[in-house]
C-alpha cells in the first residue's frame, strides 16, 4: 500500500486520540534537539511580491486538542479503518498517526499566516506525482494558510509560572484558557501593548470561523521569544491602517479574464443596466451615468455626492432635479430602481433615509416617493421601513460574533459545556432570528411586487439591510437569480454596483479609534445574506444552480486580497486604487483563478433543474428575445451618447422605451420560504467545517450530493452509448440492474486493459458479488466491505471541506464527476433533450 | 403555458393543504391507501377495515380545532376509530378529517357540566399518546355526550372493561377472506415468519466453536421474560445457566445479541447482578463472563456498559441489584453510560408535547426545545451506542449490556449499536427482524409501557422507551441519509402502529405471553402489512450505500448534530410541518436511469441477433466452398 505511508504523514487537523503519548514519540517532533534542525525547509510557498515577515518553527493544534469524552471517537477512527482491509483493527490502531499537534514553521507573511508542518515536506514532493484529492484546494492559499484579511482576533496566552516544556504549557493554556485568568490576552492591533512574559501559545480567530491555535517552544537562551516575535508580526500585518497597505497592491500580476462574455454581468456599464430593464420590462426608468452629468463632472459640485458611476431614476424626474433631492438624502441615495416584476412591472426600488438634520421636513422624501409611485402602473406604492424591522449592522456584528463563539470552541470542554445548553446558546446568539427577520420581509417585498405593487425598500443609508432584503426578493422572484451566472450577476448588481461598504465590513482596514469602538463599522452583512440563501437552498433543493459549497467559498473569497471584488466601499474608491495604486482589478467571478477544474465542479447542485416542465419552451424565447435585444440596443446607446448636444436628458440616458419590451422573468416560478426560526437550521458546512469532532464520516449532504451526481453520470454513459450505437463502456449499475453476471466476467476477460483505465469499472471486478446479494445478506458486507477499492461512503460530510480521505475513490469520484456535470453544466444538456423533467 | 404554472400550483395548494389536519394523512400512515384497499367499501366517508363495526354515530358534533377554530361534522365511533369529518360550509373548502384510531387514545375527559355556558364549552377532550389532544363540542340539549363517552371509553380501553383488542377482530374477520391472507404467506410476506431465532443466529455464525444455540428456556421455565431460544457460549452448561440466571435480576442472564463473524467480538445482554448493599459475589457469574471474554480470541478484555448513571447503579444496590465490581470480575472494565431511568424520559417527552402542540412560540422554540432535554437523552444514547460499537468494531473488544432490568434501557443500546454495526438491520427486513429480536423476544414490556387497551392513563410503568429508539434510528437516518433501506414514513408507520393495537406485533410483555395468547394465529403481524405494499417504505437514496460503503456506521452524538424530529413530534401542527420536497428529484432520475436501461438492452439485443445471424450465415456459407 503505497499511500498508507502518505496517510500516516498527514498530520492537520484530525483530532488525536486520548493521550496518545506513542504517536508523538516515535515521529521524534517533541523531542526535537534545540538547534530545531530541518524547520528552515519548510518554507511556504509564496506568491509574487511576497514577503516573509516573520517566521518560528511553532506546534499546530487541531481545533479540538485531546479528546476525552465519548463523542470523539467517530472523528478519529474511520481513516485508518479505511486501506486496512482484512488486516484486523487491532494493527490499525497502532498505526493511528494522529497527534495532538504537528510541528513545523509558522511564517507571517505580508498576504498570510502560514504554517508548514515538517512532515508535510514528504508529501509535498510527491504531490505532484499522485493524484491530489478531491477535497477543495486553493491556487493561493494552502490547507494550513489563512490570508491576514481573514485574521479577526488574536490571543495571546502569556508563560505562567515555569512550566517544563512548551507541550505541558500549550496545554495547560488551551485548557484553563477560558476560566478567565490573566494569561489569555486579546492583541489589540491599534494600541502598542506591553506583552508581559514569554508567549506560549496564540489562538487566531478567523473571519469564516476557523480557530488556529499554535504553541512555540521554549529556547533555553532568553534572546528569541518566538511567540512574541509572531505576535507582534500580525500585530503589525494583520490589521492595517490603510488600504493601500493590502496585499492587493503589492500583488501585480497580469490577469487574463477567462470570463465568457454574456455570464455574469458586472453592472459596471450602462448598457448592463439597461439590458437588466429591458429584461424586466421596466419601462418608466432611465439609466444615469455619473461620468455624463456635468454637475458629477465639476470637481466643486461632485464631492457632495457619493453616487455610484451608474445609476436608475424615474424617468419622470430630470437629472438634475433627482441630484438636488438626493442631497437630502444619507450617502446621497434617493431612490434607486433595481428590479422590476411582472406584467405591470412593479418595481423594487432601494431609498436611504434623509439626513439626520433634513428629518424634520419629510417633505422631500414624499417628493420622491411621489416620483416612483409615478412610474407605477397602477400608481401603488409599498414603502418598507427596514431600520425599525430589522436588526442593525451592530446587531448583526454581535450575533456574529457569538454565533462563532458556539463554532469555535479552544477545549474539548468548553465544546461539552457549549453542547449541554446548545440550544439555548444558539437562541441566545439571535443569528437565526435574523436569518428569519430577514426571509420574512424579502417574501413580503417579493409578495407585494407579485401584487403589482411598487416596493421601497428604505434604510438608514440604503447599503446594507437594503442588500440583503433586496437581492433576496430578487431570488424570491426571478429563476435567472438561481443560477450561477444570474447569481453572481445579482451581488454584482445589489452589491457591487450600488456598493455595500465591503471594505469597512469585512474589516478590511483597521479604522485607528480612540473613544469609538474600533469594530463599529465592521458587520458580516454579506454572510447574513448568504445564510439567508442556504436557507433557501435547504428548502427548494433543486431550484438553485449553485450548492452550498459554492456560497461558502463566497464567504472565504471575501477575504482574498487579489480579487477586487470585495474589497471596495464605493466604486470611486476602487477607480482611485487602480488609478493611483496601480491595483491589478480581478474579479472573483473568474474561479478558474483560484481553483481547478475539480474545485469548480463541486459549485454545482447536482438536484438543479435548470427548466421544468414546458418552461423551457419559455426560456427558449426568452433567451432569443435577450439576444435581439442585445443587438438591437448597441447602436442605439453609442448613437445617443454621440448624439444632440441638447440639454434633453436623452443625452446621458439610455430610454428603453426604443425597444419593444416585455418582461422576460417568468412569473410562475417564484419561492415561497418558511421563514419561522423552527423552519430554520444551521449552516453546519460553513460554520462548523473546521470543528472536525462534527464530521459524520460517510454521512450528511455531500453522499446525498454524490449520489445524485452518479445517477446523472449513469445517465450520461447510458445516453452517450445510445447516441454511439457502442456498448461497451456502460456504468456498472447497469450490469448490477440487470444481473448480468456472464457478459460482465466475459468482458472482464476480452478486455482487461479497460477494467483498469475507468476506475469505475474497476470497482466492478473487484466485488463482483456483493451487490447482487448485498440487501438479502448484509453480512457479506461486512465481511467484504474492507476489502473493496470504492470508498464512495466516507466522504466528509463537510466535503470538499474538512479532512480528505486517502485511498482510490478520487479516481472513481473524479469519473463520476466529470460524466455529470455534463448533464448539469451543459446549457443544451441532454436532459432537457430527452425531455427529462 | 398551462402547464407552465406547475409550480406556483403546486407551491400554493401545497399550502393551501397544509391548513387542514386532513393532509396530514401524508404524515400518517393511519390513513394510508393502503387501509383503503384491504378495507370494505360502504357508503361512508372512510374505508372499513375488516371486522370493524359501527358503535355510535352523531351529526351534530364540533370539532374544536386549535388551528381552525370550531368545525360542526359528524362524528362516527367504531370498535377501531373516531373519525370526524366537517360539514364544508363553502364548496371550495375540503372538508377537515379527524381519523384517530381508539388505541392512540390515553384519557377521555369530559369537559364542562350542566352549568357551563359559553360557546363549545361542553363536551369531551381526548388526550392521545401520539403528541395530540382533541376537542369536541356537543349540544347540551341533545344528550349525545354521554353514548359518545361511554362507547370511547368501552371501545379504547377494552382491557378496562373486559373487552378485547381490535387486533383480534380485525384478524378474525380476515380470516374466512383467508386468500388474501394464503396470498401474503405465500409471497413471503408474513410477518410472523419474518424472524426466525435459529435462523438470524446462523446469519451471525452460530454456532461455532465457541457459541452455541440452547433451547432450554423453551418452555419459559428459566426466565420467563426471555425467549425460547438463546446463543450463549459453549463452555457453560445448560446447569451452569441455570445456576448464573440465579444471580441476575429476573433470572435474565447474559445472552448474545450480536457477534461479529469476522472477529467474533459479540455483544451480549443481562439485567444488573444481584450484588446488593453487602456486595455479594456469584463465582458462576464471574466464570461466566470470563468465558463471554475467551469465546472472543481478538481481546483479553470485556466491557460491561451500565446503561445507567453511576448513582442510579449505586442506588440499586439497596434494593438487592448494582453492578459487577471491577475487582470481583478479572479483566472486566466497567462504563456508565448515563442514561436515565423511564421516569424522566416520560417526563420529557410530556414537555416536548407542550412545546409542539398545539402552539408554538417562535421566538422562544429553541429555548422550549433545549428546556425538555429530549434531545440530550437522545444523545445519550447515541452517545452509548457509539461507544459500544467502538469497543465492538475499533477495538475488537466483547461488550456486555445492561441496565436494571435489562429490557429498557439496555434494549435500546444493543437495537441501536447493532443496527449501526450490521448493514442487514439497516433494510426494511434486517429491521423488522431487529425490533422481533431485541425488542419483542427479549421482553420489553410493551403492554406495560404502552398501555395498550387500558385506562390507568397515569400509570408510572408508562414511558416512551422504545418511542426513543425509533427516534434515534430516525436520527442517524438523518446523519447517513442513504444508508438505510427504509424512508421516515416507514418509522412513522411503526409508531403508528406501536399504538393502534390493529395488529398482534406489538401487544403483550413478553414472547412467553405471546405465546399464550397464540397471537401468531389470532391476529395479524404489522410486518405483514407494511411487506406487502414496501413501496412506500423505501428510500430512493438507499442503492447508492449498497456499493462497497463503510458498513459500520458512527453517528455525531452531540446536541449540535441531534434535532427535534419534527416529523412526527409536530406533525399535527399543520404550522410546524415544512413543506417536504422529499425525494422527487431523485425518483425522477432512477426512473430515468431504468428507462435508459431497458433502451440499452434492446439495442443491445437487436445487436446481438444481427452479429448472430451475421455469424450463422457466414458459417452456412463456408461449406459451400
Amino acid at each position: 500500500m503505497p499511500d498508507h505511508r502518505k496517510r500516516n504523514t498527514f498530520t492537520s487537523y484530525v483530532a488525536p486520540q486520548p493521550g496518545d503519548i506513542r504517536a508523538t514519540a516515535d515521529t521524534n517532533e517533541w523531542c526535537l534537539p534545540s538547534d530545531l534542525r530541518d524547520v528552515h525547509l519548510a518554507k511556504p510557498r509564496l506568491l509574487s511580491g511576497e514577503q516573509i515577515v516573520a517566521s518560528a518553527p511553532a506546534y499546530m493544534y487541531s481545533p479540538i486538542a485531546p479528546m476525552e469524552n465519548p463523542i470523539s471517537s467517530t472523528a478519529s477512527h474511520t481513516t485508518h479503518s479505511n486501506g486496512n482491509g482484512s488486516g484486523g483493527s487491532s494493527s490499525s490502531s497502532s498505526r493511528s498517526s494522529h497527534k495532538e499537534a504537528s510541528f513545523g514553521l509558522l511564517s507571517v507573511t505580508n498576504f498570510k499566516l502560514a504554517f508548514v508542518p515538517l512532515a508535510a515536506r514528504a508529501t509535498l514532493a510527491s504531490a505532484a506525482a499522485s493524484p491530489s484529492d478531491l477535497y477543495q484546494e486553493n491556487t493561493f492559499l494552502g490547507r494550513n494558510e489563512v490570508t491576514l484579511n481573514n485574521i479577526d482576533q488574536i490571543y495571546t496566552i502569556a508563560e505562567q509560572g515555569r512550566a517544563a516544556s512548551a507541550l505541558q504549557a500549550a496545554r495547560m493554556a488551551s485548557s484553563n484558557s477560558g476560566s478567565g485568568s490573566g494569561r489569555r490576552k486579546k492583541l489589540e492591533p491599534a494600541k502598542q501593548q506591553h506583552i508581559n512574559g514569554r508567549i506560549v501559545a496564540l489562538h487566531v480567530i478567523c473571519k469564516n470561523f476557523r480557530l488556529l491555535k499554535f504553541a512555540f517552544q521554549q529556547q533555553d537562551s532568553k534572546l528569541s521569544d518566538y511567540g512574541k516575535l509572531i505576535a507582534s508580526a500580525l500585530a503589525r500585518f494583520a490589521y492595517p491602517m490603510r488600504h493601500d497597505l493590502s496585499f492587493a497592491y503589492v500583488y501585480r500580476e497580469p490577469y487574463y479574464a477567462t470570463l465568457l462574455p454574456g455570464g455574469v454581468s458586472m453592472f459596471a456599464s450602462k448598457n448592463d443596466w439597461a439590458r437588466e430593464l429591458i429584461r424586466c420590462g421596466a419601462t418608466e426608468w432611465q439609466v444615469v451615468s455619473a461620468s455624463a452629468v456635468p454637475q458629477l463632472q465639476n470637481r466643486l459640485q461632485a464631492c457632495k455626492y457619493t453616487l455610484p458611476p451608474h445609476f436608475v431614476i424615474p424617468k419622470g424626474c430630470e437629472v438634475e432635479r433627482f441630484l438636488q433631492l438626493s442631497l437630502a438624502f444619507c450617502d446621497s441615495r434617493a431612490a434607486f430602481w433595481v428590479y422590476s416584476y411582472g406584467s405591470s412591472a412593479a418595481s423594487l426600488v432601494r431609498l436611504a433615509e434623509l439626513h439626520p438634520a433634513s428629518q424634520q421636513d419629510n417633505k422631500l422624501e414624499n417628493i420622491m416617493l411621489e416620483l416612483v409611485r409615478k412610474c407605477d402602473e397602477r400608481r401603488q406604492l409599498k414603502l418598507l421601513q427596514l431600520t425599525d424591522q430589522l436588526p442593525s449592522i451592530q446587531d448583526v456584528q454581535r450575533a456574529y460574533q457569538k454565533l462563532r463563539r458556539l463554532c469555535t470552541p479552544e477545549t474539548p470542554e468548553k465544546f461539552m459545556l457549549q453542547d449541554d445548553k446548545y440550544l439555548g446558546l444558539l437562541e441566545k446568539t439571535n443569528w437565526l432570528l435574523y436569518v428569519s427577520l430577514c426571509l420574512r420581509h424579502a417574501s413580503e417585498a417579493a409578495a407585494t411586487l407579485r401584487a403589482s405593487v411598487t416596493c421601497v425598500l428604505q434604510e438608514s443609508n440604503g447599503r446594507d439591510l437594503c442588500c440583503v432584503i433586496s437581492s433576496l426578493t430578487q431570488l424570491l422572484l426571478d429563476p435567472h437569480f438561481r443560477s450561477i451566472d444570474g447569481f453572481q450577476s445579482l451581488v454584482q448588481k445589489e452589491w457591487i454596483a450600488l456598493e455595500h461598504p465591503f471594505q469597512r465590513r469585512l474589516g478590511h482596514v483597521c479604522v485607528a479609534s480612540g473613544e469609538q469602538a474600533p469594530d463599529s463599522e465592521q458587520s458580516p452583512v454579506f454572510l447574513l445574506f448568504l445564510d439567508c440563501v442556504w436557507q433557501l437552498l435547504q428548502q427548494f433543493p433543486d431550484e438553485f444552480e449553485f450548492s452550498q459549497t459554492y456560497l461558502t467559498t463566497l464567504w472565504d473569497a471575501c477575504f482574498m486580497p487579489i480579487f477586487d471584488t470585495f474589497q471596495f466601499d464605493s466604486q470611486a474608491q476602487r477607480a482611485a486604487a487602480v488609478n493611483e495604486g496601480r491595483l491589478v482589478l480581478r474579479p472573483v467571478w473568474d474561479w478558474g483563478e483560484q481553483f481547478s477544474d475539480k474545485d469548480k465542479l463541486f459549485f454545482s447542485n447536482p438536484l438543479y433543474q435548470r427548466q421544468r416542465g414546458d418552461l423551457s419552451a419559455a426560456q427558449q424565447h426568452h433567451r432569443r428575445s435577450l439576444a435581439v435585444n442585445n443587438r438591437l440596443q448597441l447602436p442605439s446607446a453609442t448613437g445617443g451618447a454621440a448624439g444632440a448636444a441638447g440639454a434633453s436628458p436623452s443625452r446621458y440616458t439610455i430610454n428603453p422605451q426604443l425597444f419593444s419590451t416585455q418582461s422576460s422573468v417568468p412569473q410562475d416560478r417564484y419561492l415561497q420560504p418558511a421563514h419561522r426560526i423552527l423552519d430554520l437550521a444551521v449552516w453546519e458546512q460553513c460554520y462548523y467545517r473546521w470543528l472536525p469532532v462534527l464530521d459524520i464520516r460517510g454521512g450528511g449532504q455531500p453522499q446525498v450530493d454524490l449520489f445524485h451526481r452518479l445517477l446523472l453520470s449513469n445517465i450520461a454513459k447510458l445516453q452517450r452509448s445510445i447516441d454511439l450505437q457502442n456498448f461497451d463502456e456502460l456504468p456498472d449499475a447497469y450490469y448490477d440492474a440487470q444481473g448480468e453476471k456472464r457478459q460482465r466476467e466475459q468482458r472482464a476477460e476480452e478486455e482487461q486493459p479497460v477494467e483498469y483505465v475507468d476506475g469505475v469499472e474497476r470497482r466492478r471486478k473487484s466485488m463482483p458479488s456483493t451487490t447482487a446479494s448485498a440487501s438479502a445478506n448484509g453480512l457479506q458486507q461486512v465481511v467484504n466491505g474492507g476489502n473493496s477499492t470504492l470508498q464512495l461512503s466516507t466522504l466528509s460530510s463537510f466535503f470538499p471541506f474538512g479532512n480528505p480521505i486517502a485511498g482510490d475513490a478520487p479516481h472513481e469520484l473524479y469519473d463520476i464527476l466529470s460524466s455529470s456535470s455534463e448533464l448539469l453544466l451543459d446549457t443544451s444538456s441532454m436532459l432537457d433533450k430527452s425531455s427529462i423533467v | 403555458m398551462d402547464a407552465t404554472s406547475s409550480l406556483a400550483e403546486k407551491m400554493a395548494s401545497k399550502t393551501a393543504s397544509s391548513n387542514s389536519l386532513d393532509s396530514s394523512s401524508k404524515s400518517s400512515s393511519l390513513g394510508s391507501k393502503h387501509g383503503a384497499e384491504n378495507g370494505v367499501l360502504r357508503d361512508t366517508p372512510f374505508a372499513y377495515l375488516e371486522g370493524e363495526e359501527d358503535q355510535d354515530q352523531k351529526n351534530d358534533v364540533t370539532y374544536v380545532c386549535p388551528y381552525r377554530g370550531p368545525v360542526f361534522g359528524a362524528l362516527t365511533i367504531t370498535n377501531y376509530r373516531l373519525y370526524f369529518r366537517s360539514l364544508p360550509l363553502r364548496d371550495q373548502e375540503p372538508p377537515l378529517v379527524v381519523d384517530v384510531p381508539l388505541g392512540v387514545i390515553a384519557r377521555v375527559e369530559k369537559i364542562g357540566g350542566a352549568t357551563s355556558r359559553g360557546e363549545n364549552s361542553y363536551g369531551i377532550e381526548i388526550f392521545c399518546k401520539d403528541m395530540r389532544n382533541l376537542r369536541f363540542a356537543h349540544k347540551q340539549q341533545n344528550h349525545s355526550r354521554r353514548t359518545v363517552f361511554e362507547k370511547l371509553q368501552a371501545n379504547a380501553f377494552p382491557l378496562s372493561y373486559s373487552g378485547k383488542l381490535f387486533a383480534f377482530a380485525h384478524a378474525a374477520a380476515a380470516q374466512p377472506a383467508a386468500n388474501a391472507n394464503a396470498a401474503a404467506v405465500s409471497a413471503g410476506c408474513d410477518g410472523w415468519a419474518v424472524y426466525e431465532p435459529l435462523a438470524e443466529l446462523r446469519r451471525l455464525g452460530v454456532p461455532n466453536d465457541m457459541w452455541r444455540a440452547t433451547k432450554l428456556n423453551e418452555s419459559y421455565g428459566i426466565c420467563d421474560s426471555y425467549p425460547a431460544v438463546w446463543a450463549v457460549p459453549k463452555a457453560a452448561s445448560d446447569d451452569f445457566l441455570r445456576r448464573v440466571a440465579q444471580f441476575r435480576s429476573r433470572c435474565r442472564l447474559p445472552v448474545l445479541s450480536w457477534m461479529n463473524p469476522r472477529t467474533q467480538a459479540t455483544i451480549t445482554r443481562c439485567s444488573q447482578p444481584l450484588v446488593g448493599v453487602s456486595g455479594k459475589r456469584n463465582a458462576d457469574d464471574e466464570t461466566y463472563l470470563s468465558y463471554i471474554m475467551e469465546a472472543n480470541a481478538q481481546s483479553d478484555k470485556l466491557t460491561i456498559m451500565d446503561a445507567r448513571p453511576s448513582a442510579n447503579a449505586i442506588a440499586n444496590k439497596a434494593k438487592g441489584g448494582g453492578y459487577e465490581s471491577e475487582d470481583a470480575y478479572k479483566n472486566v472494565e466497567i462504563n456508565f453510560l448515563d442514561i436515565h431511568n423511564i421516569h424522566v424520559m416520560r417526563e420529557s417527552l410530556r414537555k416536548v408535547k407542550e412545546a409542539c402542540y398545539p402552539t408554538t412560540d417562535d421566538s422562544k422554540w429553541q429555548t422550549a426545545i433545549d428546556s425538555t432535554l429530549w434531545l440530550k437523552h437522545i444523545r445519550c444514547i447515541l452517545a452509548g451506542a457509539v461507544r459500544i460499537v467502538d469497543k465492538v468494531e475499533t477495538m475488537s473488544t466483547s461488550v456486555v449490556v445492561h441496565c436494571s432490568d435489562g429490557w429498557d434501557r439496555t434494549a435500546q443500546l444493543t437495537a441501536l449499536s447493532m443496527l449501526l454495526l450490521d448493514p442487514y438491520y439497516r433494510t426494511v427486513r434486517g429491521f423488522e427482524v431487529l425490533i422481533e429480536k431485541e425488542w419483542l423476544s427479549f421482553g420489553h414490556k410493551f403492554q406495560q409501557r404502552i398501555g395498550h387497551g387500558d385506562n390507568k392513563h397515569s400509570d408510572a410503568d408508562r414511558s416512551p422507551v422504545f418511542l426513543q429508539f425509533i427516534d434515534s434510528v430516525w436520527q442517524v437516518s438523518h446523519q447517513f441519509s442513504n444508508a438505510f433501506e427504509f424512508n421516515e414514513h416507514f418509522l412513522i408507520t411503526i409508531v403508528d402502529h406501536l399504538y393502534s393495537c390493529r395488529f398482534g406485533t406489538f401487544l403483550c410483555n413478553t414472547e412467553a405471553e405471546r405465546v399464550a395468547d397464540d397471537l401468531k394465529h389470532k391476529t395479524t403481524s404489522l410486518w405483514t402489512h407494511i411487506n406487502s405494499s414496501l413501496d412506500q417504505y423505501l428510500n430512493p437514496l438507499f442503492p447508492s450505500f449498497t456499493h462497497g460503503a463503510e458498513p459500520v456506521l458512527r453517528p455525531i452524538a452531540s446536541v449540535r448534530a441531534v434535532r427535534l424530529w419534527k416529523g412526527l413530534y409536530c406533525r399535527w401542527n399543520p404550522g410546524l410541518c415544512a413543506p417536504q420536497h422529499g425525494c422527487q428529484r431523485t425518483r425522477e432520475l432512477l426512473s430515468k436511469q431504468d428507462q435508459l436501461f431497458k433502451h440499452v438492452n434492446e439495442l443491445r439485443l437487436k445487436l446481438n441477433n444481427r452479429s448472430n445471424n451475421m455469424q450463422t450465415t457466414t458459417r452456412l456459407a463456408s461449406p459451400m466452398h
